[in-house]
């Protein structure tokens, strides 16, 4: 089988170099000329028909309902969006075009901007302790200690588990009163008890501690599977040297890192600006609208408000900041270094 | 010394990871009063079995976890079946337009699934799709990214056994199910545990297709008993039961949650 599979091989790589160096009309040509050299007597429609479907019958049986599928779920809903941004669009009664209407209402909605603002400041808040977190998790875990794989485990659970089971507890938690959990613990540090979650200036920080223990664990695996390709000479060598380990860990492995931290930060900015669960499911957007990020903002006017062309604009905004964060991926990381 | 620092950490990290599990589990059995006043989750003094009893004979808790097992369950079996077919097709067959086929698919992950959703919800109450299980399962049926672990996954083996199987006249249909299905088990594995996992938990999209009450899946279910205030035993038996499942899955599979990430950049 193996020699089948050379001979393939080289045949295919001769017809390449060959194809390469001749003209389309000479390939015509020389096509044309194959057929009348071997003698070959064409083969009947049937018989082709047959041969052609034993080779590719997989492809004509699934490929053409997955296009269609794919045309109807994914690419017919973008483009309708759009033009959805466009018209005034009631559930009931005939669509009416309206033109740039919903994107100027946007351009002056303050509570738009609001939105963005504050989805920003939730990436701020999230992005730098979810990748610090997900680090030092993975330098733990590859540093050699006994049941690994279990820790692995616990550490990663939250990322499996639903929103709204975090959500549930995490609300029992940061609790505002005496009784919260955290307020009962900061109580014995001296400080008064907290509001959290009724506060407009704790709020989003509060979400974002949400996120960040239901993320990190995913963030450990990229970091873990990069930690483990760190070439170990390195470290002898720097250890032979005399290094102390902080310092190891930050000429060394801190900088070898760079493709994953860069990598990691796009994922994890993508994923805060759809943040959307954990506001919806804890604050309603408040208080005094300090946790109205843009996709919970979306929904309200989307569904809540049935103003659904409205929503369609911010939808489209939203896909603007992700398309820019994700050219930036692609610019600096390039397509190969994409996956891993 | 080191050896004691990482320990440490190690342990306090894992207790606070596990935490809010303990305190659900803990919490279930508790009752509303001690819930409310007891600041710390110790185990209660008297446990109950009255939250579970509670939602076992509301007959709506256990429509909920029906629904949600409807909408996992036939996605994830779905999405196995096209997603290494699909992967298989893209990754070893040649035919026109196969790489601008699968660039289109693979650009449309950029395209954040909220923008989908206006759309989608007019395209659905046309259809007539509105509080059934069709507008949560038909979408779903089959994935790109998983589409793309499969095919990544197939390039690295050789087309050896495929021609070995086709020298014994095996077609197309015989060599998939014979040759690449066996062989792609573990990616096959792969697509199913994430797709149980973004099925089961997903909240945004049942939130808007779903608008009766019957028709929620369990999360969905869950954040409506969150709305109402103080059911803190019930809301926590609600949710430990809700968590049973992807706890179940999570210990069978977890090597392929792992696997998946580093591959494909999920989240």
């Amino acid at each position: 089988m193996i020699t089948l599979n050379n001979v393939d091989k080289i045949n295919e790589e001769m017809e390449y170099h060959y194809k390469k160096n001749l003209s389309l009309k000479d390939r015509l040509k020389r096509n044309k000329d194959s057929y009348s050299n071997f003698n070959k007597p064409k083969q009947p429609f049937k018989e082709r028909v047959k041969k052609q479907w034993d080779r590719n019958a997989i492809v004509y049986i699934f490929l053409v309902p997955t296009l269609i599928h794919f045309l109807i779920f994914q690419v017919f809903p973008f483009a309708f969006s759009f033009v959805l941004t466009f018209m005034d669009w009631k559930v009931i009664g005939d669509p009416e075009f309206v033109g740039f209407k919903h994107w100027i209402a946007f351009i002056n909605d303050k509570l738009a901007w609001r939105a963005i603002w504050n989805t920003i400041l939730f990436s701020i808040y999230y992005i730098v302790p979810t990748m610090a977190l997900g680090l030092i998790l993975a330098l733990i875990i590859n540093s050699g200690v006994k049941a690994a794989g279990l820790f692995k485990g616990i550490f990663f659970l939250p990322v499996v588990t639903s929103f709204v089971i975090i959500a549930g507890i995490w609300g029992w938690l940061f609790r505002g009163t005496e009784s919260g959990m955290v307020n009962y613990l900061l109580s014995f540090l001296g400080i008064d008890t907290q509001l959290f979650l009724a506060d407009s200036g704790q709020a989003l920080m509060v979400l974002a501690g949400l996120s960040i223990f239901k993320v990190a664990g995913s963030t450990m695996i990229y970091y873990f599977a990069g930690l483990q390709s760190v070439d170990r000479q390195l470290y002898e060598a720097a250890r032979i040297d005399g290094a102390t380990p902080l310092r190891i860990f930050w000429t060394i492995t801190f900088p070898l890192l760079k493709p994953i931290h860069f990598y990691v930060a796009i994922i994890t900015t993508i994923g805060s600006f759809q943040i959307f669960d954990s506001t919806f499911l804890l604050t309603g957007g408040g208080p005094n609208y300090s946790t109205t990020t843009i996709v919970f903002y979306l929904y309200q006017q989307g569904f809540a408000g049935l103003n659904l062309s409205y929503g369609a604009v911010l939808s489209y905004v939203l896909f603007f900041i992700i398309l820019v964060i994700s050219l930036i991926q692609r610019k600096y990381l390039g397509q190969e270094t994409n996956y891993y | 010394m080191k050896k004691t620092i990482t320990y440490t950490a190690l342990f306090l990290l894992a207790f606070c990871f596990l935490l809010p599990f303990i305190i659900m589990a803990l919490g279930s059995f508790k009752e509303m009063k001690y819930a409310l006043l007891d600041p710390l989750f110790w185990i209660p003094e008297d446990p109950t079995f009255s939250n579970y009893i509670y939602l076992f004979n509301d007959g709506i808790f256990l429509r909920w976890i029906f629904n949600s097992l409807v909408i996992t369950i036939i996605p994830v079996f779905s999405q196995m079946f096209f997603c290494a077919v699909l992967g298989y097709i893209f990754a070893k067959k040649k035919f026109l337009g196969r790489e601008v086929i699968f660039w289109v698919f693979m650009g449309v992950i950029m395209i954040p699934q909220q923008l989908l959703i206006i759309p989608k919800y007019i395209m659905f109450a046309d259809f007539g799709w509105i509080n059934t299980y069709w507008a949560l399962i038909v979408p779903e049926l089959w994935g790109i990214m998983g589409v793309f672990l499969v095919r990544q996954f197939l390039q690295n083996i050789p087309n050896d056994l495929e021609e070995a199987a086709r020298i014994d006249g095996a077609n197309d249909i015989t060599v998939f199910f014979k040759v690449i299905l066996p062989l792609s088990i573990p990616v096959v594995a792969t697509v199913g545990t994430f797709s149980f996992i973004s099925n089961w938990n997903d909240l945004f999209q049942p939130l808007i297709y779903m608008t009766k009450e019957e028709m929620f899946p369990v999360t969905v279910g869950l954040a409506s008993l969150l709305g109402k205030e103080g059911d803190f035993g019930i809301e926590m038996a609600g949710s430990t039961l809700s968590f049973v499942p992807t706890f179940i899955i999570f210990l069978f599979f977890q090597r392929y949650f792992t696997e998946g990430i580093q591959m494909s950049g999920l989240k």
